[in-house]
């Protein structure tokens, strides 16, 4: 039966190499989508690495540079925690949920394993703001102000590329940006996940070294807040006139984080609902343009499903031949297409974007969706095909 | 000849009606969305309205600075003492403005926080682009020079800010600063226009901003007539070579480029710093992503149409036993799948302007305004024209290849 199909199908096989070469193309518009979708949903899955509830964050807004000045740090903070709402009080470069990334070159202390990472100072506070905790080691605090390398928190994920298979804590690697003098780091924590952009970024090596007030010539320009569970909103206006009183020359952003998040979460969905409006306006298109042509196929068939009729086979069988031929044809077009695809996680062009459960996953995704589509095409002049009786179809013009 | 053809075209677009309709649907469906591309393309690069008088004025956004002896580079946007000082004496253009990047601000008010995007900007600003004033006055010179406390809000954060009350002379705070509004303007989206509120530059805090280099402001020269821009872009770069520094031997050569709107899209998207801003290369990807978007729905078009015309095999058959050349088939055929395309755009124009106006509406891209005019329209119908050519040529070249016997018989 099946060989039999596949010899009517290339009988005819100039006519459906043009029908398989679009159904080639939406299936590689959809896999595209497929893969986009399925990525962010693995993203989705796996752990930030810190909790955003009750956080809030505040940017300081300068006309002119401000100092990095320990005492003003200071005063900062003790007036924040005087506030009933709030918990704990650090400082950073710049918040999470943010646009903002910082990133610089860093390698072992012998100058080997050169990468680029991505980094954010933050005071010994943080940490407790955040709600996070040490897989390994233990956070920095006041005891290694007289340390000889600056201490700093890394991610599992760049312990693993630069001290393999040992462990991290203590080792020492430096910034390959100044080649004089260059600062030296030494680990002190490691931590399962930290990724700043939070749930949708693509995991990435991520070190946060300490920020001390008053050390450095860059200030720290946001203030990242833990508050008391249940703080309302309102409690907004009276922070900033807190924070105006101490300095009425700044102006402040204050952004809590879950607001922060739902932003960033809307944002990132973008690409992939513009991308997903185009796919569906050109799926209806060829959804249209299948039905179409197979309604014309089956037509200009007629006289051969009549003798075919007249010979004995029934209606379903015809039925079935009209849906079978189509989803064959499907079938092969989605094979080349995947002869092609699976070159993308062979050759990793994508990394880990594209990994093999992804594409995996993202190719019967959209397998599913081109094999619906051709048989939800095939039903309709399938049934047509079916309904005619012999006589009727032998003697069609 | 070409009366028959359109005679014929009808009787076969008639006879099956469905199939038609099939047809017709996919082509506006790829129009529409073709079509919406271009007009928010065209409005942005060459839009009507606020910033209508772009095909006059350059822009510059970014500008580079670097030493002839020492490594190290310093990309940034420009300060208001590189364009106060050096571009504003500029001889022989209508008007220079300095303008900062709107920032955000929170306004407080008894029992709510806004945040609004504040622009600082001169009094050259108001002229080079065309504001729909609403209500009230905009600030003029004579309140830049004097730093007067007054501000210009578009018309959704008036609503917003004072809700059901008169605007004008309303006082608010605004980043801890007093302001009071002299007037009320229309929402614009365009990259220059695009704020909530405008203040005077005078009124900042501090004054630093006179004696910086470096930052937070844009420039637009607007030139008598358009044809000035060529010798206004020199100019910019001859000035760039005479600007000095505070510290001298730390920078001492400037790079800033007068753009239009298209070649300042380029540069910022390409990251380019010379002279060419690349925006030839920017407009042949996006036309080649155009027509890669078109592949799939022409290639569904061929399908459909060798279908259409294969049923017509014996039409074809009687014409070329009559002599008739395959060179004089195509052209028929191809014709018939214009006009059916021209039918497309026409309704495809129809309804990329209702998603335009839903788009609008919708509020998704926030003060959104998207003229469709005459050029929109020229761009449309060559795209449809494009379209059909494309997606009729080779169901029209296989059919004229037909053997007429065959073709006689209706069995190709």
């Amino acid at each position: 039966m099946l060989r039999h199909l596949l010899k009517l199908i290339w009988k005819r096989k100039s006519r459906n190499m043009m029908l398989s070469l679009e159904i080639l193309l939406a299936f590689l518009v959809v896999f595209a989508i497929a893969a986009f979708a399925v990525r962010n949903y693995q993203l989705y899955q796996m752990p930030i690495g810190f909790a955003w509830r009750d956080q809030w964050s505040v940017s300081i807004r300068a006309a002119q540079e401000i100092p990095n000045d320990a005492a003003m740090y200071d005063t900062l903070k003790r007036s924040l925690l005087d506030l009933p709402e709030v918990d704990k009080v650090a400082f950073t470069s710049f918040a999470p949920y943010e646009m903002s990334r910082w990133t610089g070159k860093y390698s072992l202390p012998d100058g080997s394993k050169l990468m680029q990472l991505d980094a954010l100072a933050v005071t010994d506070d943080f940490f407790a703001a955040m709600d996070m905790a040490p897989a390994e080691g233990r956070w920095f605090s006041t005891a290694d102000d007289a340390a000889d390398a600056a201490p700093v928190v890394i991610n599992r994920r760049l312990a693993d590329k630069l001290f393999p298979g040992k462990s991290a804590i203590g080792q020492v690697y430096i910034s390959a940006e100044d080649k004089d003098k260059p600062q030296r780091y030494r680990v002190s924590a490691v931590v399962e996940h930290f990724r700043s952009h939070g749930e949708y970024m693509d995991p990435v090596e991520f070190m946060l070294p300490r920020f001390i007030p008053g050390v450095g010539k860059d200030p720290a320009m946001t203030i990242l807040l833990k508050l008391k569970p249940g703080t309302p909103r309102t409690f907004e206006s009276k922070l900033n006139a807190r924070l105006k009183q101490l300095h009425g020359e700044w102006s402040y952003v204050i952004v809590p984080l879950s607001e922060g998040r739902k932003s960033m979460l809307t944002l990132q969905m973008v690409p992939l609902m513009l991308m997903s409006v185009i796919a569906a306006f050109l799926l209806v298109m060829v959804a249209f343009g299948l039905f179409g042509v197979l309604w014309q196929n089956t037509t200009q068939r007629i006289p051969e499903i009549g003798l075919r009729r007249a010979l004995g086979a029934d209606a379903g069988s015809i039925y079935r031949q009209i849906v079978v031929e189509q989803l064959l044809l499907s079938t092969g077009a989605i094979a080349v297409a995947m002869v092609l695809l699976v070159q993308l996680p062979l050759t990793g062009v994508f990394g880990e974007s594209l990994s093999w459960p992804v594409f995996l996953a993202s190719a019967a995704l959209s397998a599913g969706v081109i094999y619906l589509l051709s048989l939800l095409c095939s039903l309709y002049p399938g049934w047509r095909a079916a309904r005619l009786s012999p006589t009727q179809a032998l003697h069609y013009e | 000849m070409f009366r028959n053809y359109l005679l014929t075209a009808w009787k076969v677009f008639m006879r099956r009606k469905l199939f038609t309709a099939i047809n017709l649907l996919c082509i506006v469906l790829t129009l529409v969305v073709l079509m919406v591309v271009t007009a928010l393309l065209q409005n942005t690069f060459s839009p009507t309205g606020v910033e209508g008088k772009s095909e006059r004025f350059v822009q510059m956004l970014m500008m580079q600075s670097s030493h002839t002896n020492k490594g190290g580079m310093r990309n940034g946007t420009l300060g208001y003492k590189l364009i106060d000082k050096y571009l504003k004496p500029m001889q022989g253009v209508e008007a220079v403005s300095a303008t900062s990047f709107p920032q955000s601000v929170s306004v407080y008010q008894s029992d709510q926080v806004s945040d609004v995007l504040i622009r600082h900007t001169d009094a050259e600003y108001w002229k080079i682009l065309d504001f729909k004033l609403i209500s009230g006055r905009l600030f003029n010179a004579d309140d830049v020079a004097q730093g007067r406390m007054v501000a210009v809000l578009n018309q959704s954060t008036a609503r917003k800010l004072f809700p059901g009350k008169a605007y004008l002379d309303q006082k608010f705070s605004a980043g801890g600063q007093m302001f009071s509004v002299i007037g009320v303007v229309e929402d614009e989206l365009h990259v220059n226009a695009f704020a909530d509120m405008w203040v005077p530059v005078t009124t900042q805090p501090s004054s630093d901003y006179k004696n910086a280099m470096f930052g937070g402001y844009t420039a637009m020269i607007l030139a008598h007539k358009a044809e000035d821009l060529p010798a206004i872009k020199q100019d910019i770069i001859r000035i760039a070579k005479t600007v000095v520094y505070d510290d001298p031997t730390r920078f001492n050569v400037t790079r800033i480029w007068g753009d239009s709107k298209l070649e300042l899209f380029a540069r910022t998207l390409l990251n380019s710093r010379t002279e060419d801003s690349g925006a030839a290369k920017l407009v042949a990807s996006i036309v080649v992503l155009m027509l890669l978007f078109m592949t799939l729905p022409a290639l569904n078009l061929i399908n459909l149409n060798v279908g259409r015309i294969m049923e017509r095999s014996s039409e074809i058959g009687v014409r070329k036993a009559f002599g008739a050349t395959s060179r004089q088939l195509v052209a028929q055929l191809v014709l018939e799948n214009v006009l059916l395309c021209l039918a497309g755009g026409v309704l495809g124009l129809a309804c990329a302007a209702g998603v335009l106006w839903w788009l609008e509406g919708s509020g998704l891209i926030p003060y959104l305004k998207v003229h469709l005019n005459l050029a929109v329209f020229g761009y449309g119908l060559l795209i449809t024209l494009v379209f059909g050519v494309l997606s009729g040529v080779i169901p029209a070249w296989k059919m004229s290849r037909l053997d007429p016997v065959h073709a006689l018989k209706g069995n190709a």
